[in-house]
């Protein structure tokens, strides 16, 4: 248990007031259209959008998750966290084209990339997906701030998932994306500063630099100091063949659109940069800082490790950024460290509730229910969607003991099977809507069976997790690809609206040569 | 003609090029030698600080090749943005 002196009182609630303000700010912007609550105008320099993309990936649950596999497995963990390096190539190839596509959502690209009914299929799908998902991913974080305050302050969990939630709604209630981004960009700052001033503190408190390198020695376990401490080729916990699948992975995924869950915020903040070079310096700065603040973190947890080696208990180990933070800074430092704490929640909070709501406002009401709505009336809808993510999410986080194993599983089908078909979509012209959805299914029943159903059984063994990538994806091809080759291709004449607007990379030249003939390009 | 183009028409630089090539094979290096130069130079080794020098020198340069490319494109595309926009907002009403 934590006990807050008057001046960690202060800061915890100048930081409260300082966020909420920056709703009210912003709110007569945010209310002036669907394009200002979603997307803010799709008028921002890069820096705002970056700093999102680093504040809204700093959530509460990432420390405990980047203390997990540092502590377990020193700086060759850091590998894990690199598979935010999708961005290194989606800066410049996925956000470029999708920053042409002015789509304001994931769903809706799927609309100009498709046509026919394939495409609404896809729409209606992506949309119903993308809701559900923000609203689990509410409640997971929202889960793991009631936990903290739980080892901080002895509060039930559901305190801190209900408290800290509802008080991010009031300014994502209020402006929209507007004041999402505007409070991530204070937020950023204050998690960054709490990240560098509580990790230094705590590499001081475990000896110093040399001190921590001095007692991995003496404990015989100077490993952890080096990032490529392999265990064999295909042989122990880190092996070659993870490496290179998680390489794989990571950064060619970035030819894609979806090959990374974080994509899809990553999609609301390319969208609202105001031109096609802010969109791709947003998100490469915005990962850059991720990676960076990993790094950091890491050199925390080596040092929370020479202070408490080989504990055993994953539980106890996740929480080695917190400890090192909460039980080491001194008295008047705690309210900061725990306001940074709550600027790293918020700002994750507030991105999901405004990104699942374009899904419920943009692709389902505006496009099925009332396509003639008003600005005024897409703004209330945005603001009504949002509620009932909040609501779901407290629901959701309730009941998160219980699910959190299948919505991982839901998390790592979508990862999978269709990391190809996500980049075919974007790369190949010829691939089309039924291959995609096809895609989708067959990625459903093959991660069924090779994940869990024939291991039951005994009918083949537990397979590593990136063995279990190869085979799903080669499985899932074995069906997209002949549906693909069996069906019509996508409508000529919307492919070369698609293609003049995007100007996407790869294997286009049957659109490029049409686009061509109707003097559409040079 | 220079092997890194620094002058782009925007039609030109609507097609995907070598300096797109450099910055798409530049750029995971780069974020691989920041990430683990911060974490070693953090902890005061030699090799860190030369990752992160190294990481530093690969972030310039893929902006230095690609940034005259992406304001080229920028430039281009706002002026077809609105376009595109009404049309999007007509996909969207089911007006078309």
């Amino acid at each position: 248990m934590v006990k807050f002196a008057f001046l960690d009182y202060f800061w915890l609630v100048l930081y409260l007031i300082l966020m909420t303000g920056a709703g009210v700010l912003f709110y007569n912007l945010g209310k002036r259209s669907e394009a200002d609550f979603f997307l803010a105008g799709r008028s921002l320099p890069w820096w705002l959008p970056a700093m999102s993309v680093y504040a809204t990936h700093t959530a509460t649950d990432t420390p405990m998750w980047v203390s997990g596999v540092i502590y377990k497995h020193g700086f060759r963990g850091l590998w894990y966290t690199f598979f935010s390096a999708w961005c290194a190539i989606a800066a410049f190839v996925s956000a470029r084209i999708f920053r042409r596509s002015v789509a304001y959502s994931q769903a809706e690209w799927q609309s100009l990339r498709y046509s026919g009914l394939g495409s609404e299929l896809l729409r209606g799908w992506m949309a119903g997906w993308g809701f559900f998902l923000n609203m689990f991913i509410l409640g997971w974080v929202g889960m793991a701030m009631g936990k903290l305050c739980n080892y901080l302050f002895g509060w039930e969990n559901w305190v801190g998932l209900v408290f800290f939630s509802s008080i991010t709604a009031v300014y994502v209630l209020s402006a929209g994306y507007w004041g999402v981004v505007m409070a991530d960009f204070q937020q950023g700052i204050i998690a960054f500063l709490v990240i560098v001033i509580a990790s230094l503190w705590g590499v001081r408190e475990a000896g110093g630099p040399y001190g921590i390198v001095q007692k991995l020695y003496e404990l015989g376990e100077s490993w952890r100091l080096n990032p490529f401490h392999f265990t064999g080729f295909f042989s122990g916990d880190f092996p070659v063949a993870w490496f290179i699948t998680m390489i794989i992975i990571a950064v060619l995924g970035g030819f894609g659109m979806g090959t990374s869950i974080d994509w899809y915020a990553e999609a609301q903040r390319i969208q609202s940069a105001k031109t096609v070079r802010d969109a791709s310096y947003s998100i490469w700065w915005g990962t850059a800082l991720t990676l960076m603040r990993n790094a950091i973190w890491a050199v925390a947890i080596i040092a929370f490790f020479v202070m408490n080696p080989f504990l055993t208990d994953v539980k106890e180990y996740e929480m080695a950024w917190f400890r090192i933070a909460f039980e080491h800074l001194p008295a008047g430092m705690t309210g900061f460290l725990f306001a940074g704490v709550v600027a790293i929640h918020i700002s994750t909070i507030s991105t999901h509730l405004n990104l699942g709501s374009i899904y419920l406002t943009r692709d389902i009401y505006h496009h099925y229910v009332k396509p003639d709505a008003s600005q005024k009336e897409l703004v209330w809808m945005g603001r009504i969607a949002t509620l009932f993510l909040l609501i779901g999410s407290f629901i959701y986080g309730s009941m998160m003991e219980e699910i959190t194993k299948w919505l991982i599983f839901a998390l790592w089908i979508m990862g999978a099977g269709m990391w190809l078909p996500n980049i075919l979509q974007v790369v190949w012209w010829r691939f089309n809507s039924w291959g995609y959805l096809s895609a989708w299914i067959a990625n459903l029943g093959f991660s069924w069976l090779v994940v869990w159903i024939l291991p039951t059984f005994g009918v083949i063994p537990e397979l590593p997790d990136y063995l279990q990538f190869w085979i799903l994806m080669f499985l899932t091809a074995l069906v997209y690809i002949p549906v693909t080759l069996l069906t019509e291709p996508e409508d000529m004449e919307h492919l070369v609206k698609y293609y003049v607007m995007t100007r996407p990379i790869g294997w286009w030249k049957p659109v490029e040569e049409e686009a061509r003939k109707r003097g559409l390009i040079k | 003609m220079a092997f890194i183009r620094r002058n782009w028409t925007p039609e030109e630089a609507n097609k995907w090029t070598r300096e797109d090539v450099i910055a798409i094979i530049v750029s995971p290096f780069a974020y691989a030698f920041l990430m683990i130069g911060v974490a070693l130079s953090l902890l005061l080794f030699l090799w860190g600080f030369v990752f992160l020098i190294i990481g530093i020198i690969l972030t310039g340069v893929m902006h230095w090749v690609i940034d005259p490319k992406l304001k080229a494109v920028s430039s281009e595309y706002e002026k077809k943005q609105r376009e595109y926009i009404e049309n999007l907002e007509k996909i969207v009403s089911w007006r078309e």
